[in-house]
């Protein structure tokens, strides 16, 4: 089996060294004091009226992370439901929380125990309301459609990586007529919950979500590292297509930056 | 030697082969006793310390992990220099990367005995205290039971641990491929009907907005199809290909004007790019989480 290293693209290699930096340096900025600004979202801004209108009607609140396996995209997710589950402990409202992957299960059974504990409310905590229905794909959308229809649930809250059952949770629950937020990494879902949702968080909004609830200032910080690192890929972008326009693809500036082995190839060397 | 230790031998670890046969299996079989007990012994230890102990073990233990991927990576492979014989394809913990997925994988087969365990309690309470709608337990457990049954023995089967029956083969067979199977391409072709649905109300004429998106869907969905290239070449007599060189500009906008050459540029010129930038945003997303997630500086779940 081959690895991909460094040095198969040393500029690869500087770019992701180029974006760790801009986070951590923005990361010490915001913990310093340095104030940081973040536009306003409304998918999140609406996560407290579809958990005070599940509240109003005594129907639960479902959290899907889909069929995110353990990993980046599962912690976000978790840390937003975690976040929901402080605002629903402090009004009583029933909550499902249902997982298609074991990991993301028994990491999520924690963060909820978590969240409860922070709100103040150990007692509402009830270990029966994170369930693992099956790591099928088909059979644990089966399974949190079924959940959706029989509890009638009233607000639903998607965040994680979906997969083409994206499109069956989002309708259910539009069915049984929930309040829907959604938010995916999977650019191939996000039209199906457009469609079928009320409120979508759209590609990295998706990361920004605990920064924005949360205003803490690692996150901040981290959240403008990343918008430096998008400002220099935008610019990049501009810049490779104005030299690709006027020198062609075969420039020397494009050969040294996508040639397999950067830097070791423009200089002849290499592997 | 017992089926098991042979199969523990031959899958997972690969000892010398120097070894004898029954050397072997006998270290095999120490390896993974020995693991056992480390990890039962580590979890009474790791619940008697102390929350911000225990959080200490975390976080070494994850920025350590995340050094060894980070240093694997960022390493320089070719060390022919120093050490001419050395594989100028990988560093000195390239080797290591695989045994330390399978332990990922190891992780992940432990949660899923973890999370079946707490579906089956779930059910079983239902069942038990007779809560509403039991009897969707009842069903859940007894097709649990029966398809892990058939599933575990025609697996053992397979590896001729255990004699393979027709009745074993026959009865997975039914319940797998004629019912599992079939079960998980009827939940699929939902999607259709909810496609549909959803579409409808997608594209109802509400603003400019939902208006352009409704009118260049509409291009796309009859250019992609055969439809298209009918309505364009046949009925209205557009040219088809790429103009001449040296046509005029009216000759140009009409073998530009076919739907299926609108549906493409659509495609690959508006689509596409958008789908890049939504891209690098999340993977740019992704590594500022994964910072914060090595360096602990992540307190959402951790």
């Amino acid at each position: 089996m081959t690895y991909q290293h460094a040095q198969d693209n040393w500029f690869a290699a500087f770019v992701i060294g180029f974006i760790a930096l801009a986070v951590l340096i923005n990361i010490l900025r915001a913990r310093v004091g340095a104030q940081l600004y973040i536009r306003r979202i409304p998918g999140l801004d609406a996560i407290d009226e579809a958990i005070g209108r599940s509240t109003e009607l005594g129907r639960p609140v479902t959290m899907i992370p889909g069929l995110t396996s353990f990993g980046v995209v599962a912690v976000q997710a978790l840390t937003i439901f975690k976040y929901i589950t402080q605002q629903i402990a402090r009004f009583a409202t029933p909550m499902r929380l249902l997982t298609g992957d074991p990991t993301v299960f028994a990491v999520a059974q924690e963060a909820i125990y978590d969240a409860y504990n922070e709100a103040g409310r150990p007692d509402l905590y009830d270990a029966d309301n994170i369930r693992f229905l099956s790591d099928r794909q088909f059979a644990f959308a089966s399974g949190v459609a079924g959940l959706i229809q029989r509890e009638r649930v009233a607000a639903s809250f998607m965040f994680g990586e979906f997969f083409a059952e994206s499109l069956i949770f989002a309708e259910t629950g539009n069915m049984v007529g929930a309040i829907q937020i959604a938010g995916t990494t999977s650019f191939t879902q996000v039209p199906f919950f457009v469609a079928a949702c009320d409120y979508t968080i759209i590609g990295d909004e998706f990361y920004a979500t605990s920064a924005y609830l949360s205003r803490e200032p690692v996150l901040l910080g981290s959240l403008v590292g990343q918008d430096i690192a998008k400002l220099f890929f935008a610019l990049t972008a501009v810049g490779g297509a104005i030299i690709a326009s006027i020198a062609g693809t075969d420039a020397p500036i494009i050969k040294l930056l996508g040639q397999p082995g950067g830097w070791d190839a423009f200089f002849g060397g290499g592997k | 030697m017992t089926p098991l230790t042979h199969l523990i031998a031959q899958s997972i670890w690969r000892l010398p082969e120097t070894l004898s046969k029954d050397q072997r299996y006998l270290y095999a079989s120490l390896i993974v006793l020995g693991a056992f007990v480390l990890v039962l012994g580590l979890i009474p230890v790791l619940q008697t310390l102390p929350p911000r102990g225990r959080r200490a073990v975390i976080v070494t233990v994850t920025f350590l992990a995340g050094l060894f991927f980070a240093a694997e990576f960022f390493l320089p492979v070719d060390w022919r220099s120093i050490f001419p014989k050395d594989d100028p394809t990988r560093n000195f913990l390239t080797p290591a990367i695989q045994p330390a997925q399978n332990v990922l994988q190891i992780i992940g087969a432990l949660a899923l005995g973890l999370g079946t365990y707490g579906l089956v309690r779930l059910h079983l309470r239902n069942v038990v205290q007779k809560r509403t709608q039991w009897g969707y337990s009842v069903v859940l457990l007894v097709a649990f039971v029966t398809m892990a049954t058939f599933s575990i023995w025609n697996t053992l089967a397979e590896k001729e641990l255990v004699k393979k029956t027709p009745f074993v083969e026959r009865g997975f067979s039914i319940l797998f491929d004629f019912t599992l199977v079939q079960l998980d391409a009827a939940m699929f072709s939902l999607i259709a009907f909810y496609i549909f649905s959803a579409a409808y109300r997608a594209f109802r004429i509400r603003s400019v907005e939902a208006s352009i998106l409704m009118f260049t869907a509409m291009v796309v969905m009859i250019g992609v199809v055969p439809l298209g290239a009918y309505i364009s070449y046949t009925l209205l007599g557009l040219p088809q290909g790429p103009a001449p060189a040296d046509a005029d500009l009216w000759t140009r906008i009409l073998h530009s004007a076919g739907l299926p050459t609108i549906a493409n540029w659509v495609l690959t010129t508006l689509n596409a790019p958008v789908q890049r930038a939504i891209e690098f945003g999340v993977g740019i997303g992704g590594l500022a989480m994964a910072i914060r997630l090595w360096l602990s500086l992540e307190r959402g779940v951790t």
